[in-house]
């Protein structure tokens, strides 16, 4: 009996549990956008009507259209700024519930993910997570839901094999010649200033992850465009042959190019007491000048340059502590990527799901290349950060986005390649 | 009668579901007197002391306690108060230490700004043990590393340093050896001494007819008499326990002791550490062959290694003439082992009576030995739960809840039931009422004369003698000394070799 | 007599009555919030069976009252060797083989090395925890691209259905119910789980039991790693990463005792590891954030427990 009494109590637990979290969020949600109504004429409670007459006739917008959002990051700064850009900004100005998956961590989570999603009657799906796209397009296609990349982009051959797809709306974000030329402008912003020694952090490239490997290859490429005559990479001079190099080792060998020396190398997130020791080790190096990170690299390297005329170089996305590593002397140049950047090809799959897909001239699936924020100093970041981390005016604000809604291709692609902070600031 | 009344429990029912254990029961328990409280497992005598001493409640009734309304809402409360008991089960917590389990709850006593002043709490425990007699266990030993007796005796310091005014002892000396008796006989002989009271339950008649001053006999939860220490006569207390005349012998009635000439078993000098010394022994066919000695002779160890349990630093254990291997070797051979300590050895008590039973009659019920069809099982344990009337709701119910008597009774299917050709019981009526007792009794003596050989390891004098062909008693690992059941050995000369 | 039967009967279906709550709190709640039942009933299977299969093999683990940590790893080794074999020999039926085989021999692996060194099982099992891990980064530098071993989708398209899945885990619970209750092997196990004692003086031998229940857990690993496979044709290093975890959740959650023995049953794992998924499931209707799913799933399953062990503690009656 005493067990029965405890089901029950269980039973109830679990119900009001569920139905207090569901019934508390929803009149949070309304309360917030009343408020937003009072202060500011377009809320969104009027993006469901007037709105929707003024932008587009043929688009209706009256009804929630739901979103599932894949992600394999919950808890990186890049990943929080994407997720406060989505459910803090864009969920409040247009009528769309975004429902996110767990911190999936393998290609069966994917799967079992975009069923739930289909469950929910999610009219599409925006993927930060790429363990297998392949499956997850097919996925999408099968069940007739709309499926976008958010960031990143399809290497060309599977571009090529699912651009028709009816449900592929398209990936938007730095392609791998982006990736390339971020790079290699950072490896030539230290080589103007004369910079002969350096040293690389490879992340993934152990893992054979491209976008690492490009960037790598496009700082070298600037290394032995900067290394005098005959300078090259192991015997390749040209971006693909160092690509191909790059490829074959799994790794960046250190060594001399021409003038410029690569005196240090570390590669793998493995984490450990070693690897961390590794990267010590290599901070510490004699005469080194600038360690080039292809992902972040203050965060394992700042300690240890402390002290030092060593500048860390990083790539990654305008989050708070990266300020603070910039005027702790940590970080000296940071390629990141704006929290914003996701509205675009958040306009895409909306239109999509409203029955009003954009695609390109020859009606296949968007694949538009879209770059980093360069801040080169304290200032610049700062003036980043402020607009990229605000909830109320972020970067492409709803405005902006508006004028998507309608746009034709051209426009569409036009709007996406000037993403640099002045082009933006400029619209 | 003119002794104060200390308890005094009037119409006191109390039922476990549809299990009547209490019904109507009132009884007086009087200062100065050590009062026996007799009756076969489940007629309630352990029901109704522990509701006297707040390990539960009563359904309906009232208690009087020293002229009091008495309503104790747990042991540690009654306990408080003056009121006692040294339960049937194992009270002691292993991981810490004798001293700790002595002041069990109450360290905040000795603590100090925070600090719990170990010395002081030793030296308080030591003397605890040291005034019960108890003196060989140290305080600030590790209660695990202490033997079963020791325990006991840490829970009868743990109740005595309380100074109680009325004290149960439950079933507590079927664990203990002498010593351990002696040292509770002591005790209750001392408060009685100083005009206080004690309640003595127990198996075993003999000792309680010793022991007390009068006896209360209940049954089905009912008191049936209470007799005084004039009028304690054995045949009329058995008879008002089991509420019919006993019919038949109690042990086995013949005297010539005879047994096969084929030798089934042997040890050929064994040794293992200090408990078996170059032991040898030889067991016939159709032989009951007696163990006998204190609980620290090694005759315990001795069951084990007859049963391949327990293998010998040196020297052979031979079965029919080969070396006996480990316990499915044994069972393979026929020899089925009851353990003493039956509830952790003998017995799953969180199974079923069905899975006690079958887990020994694969063999047997089991098709190629292998395959389990429910038909076949439930017959086969049906047969065995028949055969030795085991009572019990059904074979489902789990072995926890059947009294002590059925709870061996299991065990003895589970062996019977395979078809041993050779049994070793160690201390098999150990807990086990009268009536059942007689029972097994004449159930080993019809197996002697099927041709089955037994093995009897026990403390009690009284069963060895009276069911042994043959007895061997032993003393520090070695055999000291073997009778014949044609020589007709008295207890005492018994002992003598013991000790 | 019979009160007290029939109220042990419905005991032992309480987890039953459980899931049959979640599968219409499920519809009930799903049709109020208009979504695609059918579909979300055939993904529940789909991310259902894996733990399934592999719980109700470690359930013959859990019976001895052991328990073996290095499920998850075990799956996911067996899963990429599995993957590469398939890239070798392109046979869908060598794959499950080399799968199922190689589960079979790393839980073996355990038990024989628990047995030789006597230590208690589960200590091995934590050991080859980082062993297995290692493996996995191993297999996957050595024999894939760097971070995955993958084989083409179309390659199990065929089998990718849910009957197929369905079943897989029939065939595997039959034989799993069948030694479990109908051979020697199975009660011997459940004995063994209630008192080891008692069953080493009852001539079960501890190892063999081991050797056997792993064994059994091998055999529904590999199969899980192959369901795997076939629900996700790419194989990280984060591969079946949450198996080990929702099988011990899941067993406990389908009404197993904890502690093994004689109560144990096979079907608790089926049902847990349904149980589990539609409570996810019902989660995310409700589009709670994770945080709070996992405080729901963990305050259940406490609950679980508790009713599990309350039922044990009410037996103490003195008599």
């Amino acid at each position: 009996m005493k067990k029965f009494w405890a089901l029950l109590l269980t039973a109830a637990m679990t119900v009001s549990m569920l139905t207090g979290c569901g019934g508390s969020s929803q009149p949070a949600q309304a309360d917030t956008a009343g408020n937003e109504a009072g202060s500011d004429s377009t809320g969104q409670t009027d993006t469901g009507d007037n709105a929707a007459q003024d932008i587009a006739a043929d688009l209706d917008m009256s009804k929630t259209v739901k979103i599932g959002i894949l992600v394999s990051d919950a808890t990186t700064a890049e990943a929080l700024a994407f997720r406060t850009y989505y459910t803090e900004y864009i969920q409040k100005q247009y009528n769309v519930e975004m429902i996110y998956s767990d911190e999936l961590t393998d290609a069966a989570g994917e799967t079992s993910a975009i069923d739930t999603f289909i469950t929910n009657n999610c009219k599409a799906i925006i993927s930060f997570s790429s363990f297998d796209r392949a499956a997850q397009i097919e996925q999408c296609e099968g069940a007739g839901v709309y499926y976008a990349v958010a960031t990143g982009t399809l290497t060309d051959e599977e571009y090529e094999t699912y651009k028709g797809y009816e449900h592929y709306v398209g990936a938007i974000g730095p392609s791998l010649d982006v990736e390339f030329e971020t790079g290699y402008n950072m490896a030539k912003h230290y080589l103007d200033q004369g910079t002969t020694n350096f040293a690389i952090f490879g992340g993934a490239i152990p893992y054979y992850t491209e976008m690492h490997i490009y960037r790598a290859a496009g700082m070298i490429t600037a290394m032995v465009e900067a290394g005098g005559d005959g300078a090259s990479y192991q015997g390749a001079a040209v971006k693909d042959a160092i690509i191909g190099q790059i490829f074959a080792d799994g790794e960046v060998k250190t060594g001399a190019i021409g003038n410029v020396n690569i005196l240090g190398y570390v590669g793998g997130y493995d984490m450990d007491d070693a690897w961390f020791g590794k990267c010590a080790q290599m901070a510490q190096t004699t005469d080194l000048e600038v360690i080039l990170a292809v992902g972040n690299g203050s965060d394992f390297f700042g300690t240890a340059i402390a002290g030092t005329d060593v500048k860390i170089a990083s790539v990654d996305a305008y989050a708070s502590s990266y300020g603070e590593a910039m005027e702790a002397g940590m970080l000296d140049y940071l390629a990141g990527k704006f929290s914003a950047s996701i509205g675009p090809i958040f306009i895409a799959t909306y239109r999509a799901a409203l029955g009003a897909p954009i695609r390109t001239a020859d009606g296949n699936a968007l694949a538009l290349s879209q770059g980093y924020w360069i801040a080169e100093n304290v200032e610049d970041f700062g003036a980043y950060y402020a607009v990229d981390s605000s909830v109320e005016s972020p970067a492409y604000t709803k405005d902006l986005l508006d004028t998507l809604l309608t746009a034709d291709y051209a426009t569409f692609e036009n709007f996406v390649g000037k993403y640099s902070f002045a082009e933006i600031q400029n619209m | 009668m003119g002794k104060d009344v200390i308890v005094k429990v009037e119409n006191m029912d109390k039922c476990f579901g549809t299990t009547v254990a209490l019904n109507n029961v009132s009884i007086e328990i009087r200062r100065g007197e050590i009062q026996g409280l007799i009756g076969e497992n489940g007629s309630g005598k352990s029901t109704v002391t522990s509701i006297i001493s707040g390990m539960q409640k009563a359904d309906n009734g009232k208690m009087v306690f020293k002229g009091e309304d008495w309503v104790p809402d747990s042991m540690l409360f009654a306990l408080g108060k003056g009121i006692g008991m040294i339960v049937q089960e194992n009270g002691t917590v292993p991981g810490i230490t004798v001293a700790e389990n002595i002041f069990l709850g109450e360290i905040e006593h000795f603590k100090a700004k925070g600090i719990v002043n170990r010395k002081e709490m030793m030296r308080r425990a030591q003397e605890a043990l040291d005034s019960i007699g108890a003196s060989h266990i140290r305080a600030d030993e590790m209660t695990a590393r202490l033997d079963m007796q020791d325990r006991k005796l840490i829970e009868i310091a743990k109740i005595m340093v309380k100074e109680p005014e009325v004290l149960v002892v439950d079933e507590t000396t079927t664990a203990l050896s002498q010593m351990g008796r002696d040292i509770i006989y002591k005790i209750m002989e001392q408060m009685k001494k100083e005009n206080k009271a004690v309640v003595f339950i127990s198996h075993d008649l003999d000792e309680i007819m010793n022991v007390c001053d009068s006896l209360t006999v209940l049954r089905d939860g009912k008191i049936i008499v209470t007799f005084s220490k004039e009028e304690f006569q054995e045949d009329l207390i058995k008879t008002s326990m089991i509420g019919r005349e006993m019919q038949g012998d109690y042990y086995r009635s013949d005297m010539d002791g005879s047994y096969g000439e084929e030798i089934v078993m042997e040890l050929k000098a064994v040794n293992l550490d200090d408990q078996l010394k170059d032991f040898s022994l030889q067991l016939h066919k159709g032989e009951i062959l007696g163990v006998g000695g204190l609980s620290h002779c090694g005759m315990h160890t001795l069951g084990k290694v007859l049963f391949g349990a327990v293998k010998p630093s040196s020297g052979k254990v031979l079965i029919r003439g080969r070396e006996l291997r480990d316990e499915a070797d044994a069972m393979k051979e026929r020899i089925g082992y009851a353990a003493k300590d039956r509830d952790s050895e003998s017995l799953s008590l969180n199974a079923s009576i069905r899975d006690n039973i079958a887990i020994g009659g694969f063999n047997r019920f089991a098709l190629r030995g292998f395959l389990v069809l429910p038909g076949r099982e439930k017959r086969y344990v049906q047969e065995q739960i028949d055969a030795l009337s085991v009572k019990c709701a059904e074979m489902n119910q789990y072995v926890s809840a059947l009294s002590g008597g059925n709870k061996q009774k299991v065990v003895f299917g589970k062996w019977i039931g395979r078809g041993s050709e050779i049994l070793i019981l160690d201390c098999p009526t150990r807990g086990v009422d009268i009536g059942v007792k007689q029972a097994m009794y004449q159930l080993m003596y019809q197996m002697k004369k099927e041709g089955k050989s037994i093995v009897i390891i026990s403390e009690e004098m009284a069963e060895l003698i009276g069911m042994s062909d043959r007895l061997v008693i032993m003393k520090d690992g070695e055999l000291k000394k073997e009778f014949q059941r044609s020589e007709a050995p008295e207890e005492s000369d018994i002992i003598q070799y013991m000790i | 007599m019979n009160k007290s039967k029939l109220k042990n009967y419905m005991m032992n279906l309480t987890p039953l009555f459980g899931l049959a709550a979640l599968f219409a709190a499920f519809l009930i709640l799903g049709t109020i919030r208009d979504i695609n039942i059918s579909y979300g009933l055939k993904s529940i299977i789909n991310q259902s069976v894996v733990v399934a299969v592999v719980a109700t093999g470690a359930v013959f683990i859990y019976t001895l009252g052991s328990f073996d940590i290095s499920l998850g790893a075990s799956a996911a080794v067996s899963a990429l060797i599995g993957g590469m074999v398939y890239n070798r020999t392109e046979s869908v039926f060598v794959m499950a083989a080399v799968c199922v085989g190689i589960a079979v021999l790393i839980g073996l692996f355990n038990s024989v090395l628990a047995s030789v060194f006597n230590l208690p099982v589960f200590v091995t099992t934590i050991a080859m925890l980082s062993v297995l891990n290692a493996l996995v980064l191993v297999l996957i530098k050595v024999n894939g691209t760097g971070s995955e071993i993958a084989i083409p989708a179309a390659a199990v398209k065929a089998i990718n259905n849910t009957p197929f899945k369905i079943a897989v885990l029939l065939l595997f619970l039959l034989l799993s119910i069948f030694i479990f209750s109908f051979t020697k092997i199975g009660r011997m196990q459940k004995f063994q789980g209630s008192n080891p004692v008692c069953a080493k003086l009852s001539g079960v031998s501890e190892k063999k039991m081991a050797i056997i229940a792993f064994a059994m857990s091998g055999i529904g690993v590999g199969l899980g790693a192959f369901l795997s496979i076939i629900y996700a044709p790419t194989l990280t290093k984060n591969t079946a990463s949450s198996v080990g975890m929702d099988v011990i959740i899941a067993i406990v959650f389908g009404g197993m005792p904890v502690s093994g023995g004689a109560r144990s049953k096979i079907y608790a794992a089926v049902i847990g590891a349904f149980s589990m998924t539609l409570l996810s499931q019902i989660m995310v209707m409700f589009n709670l954030n994770s945080g709070i799913g996992q405080m729901v799933k963990a305050a259940i399953f406490l609950l679980v427990v508790f009713l599990a062990t309350s039922d044990q503690r009410g037996k103490m009656l003195p008599r």
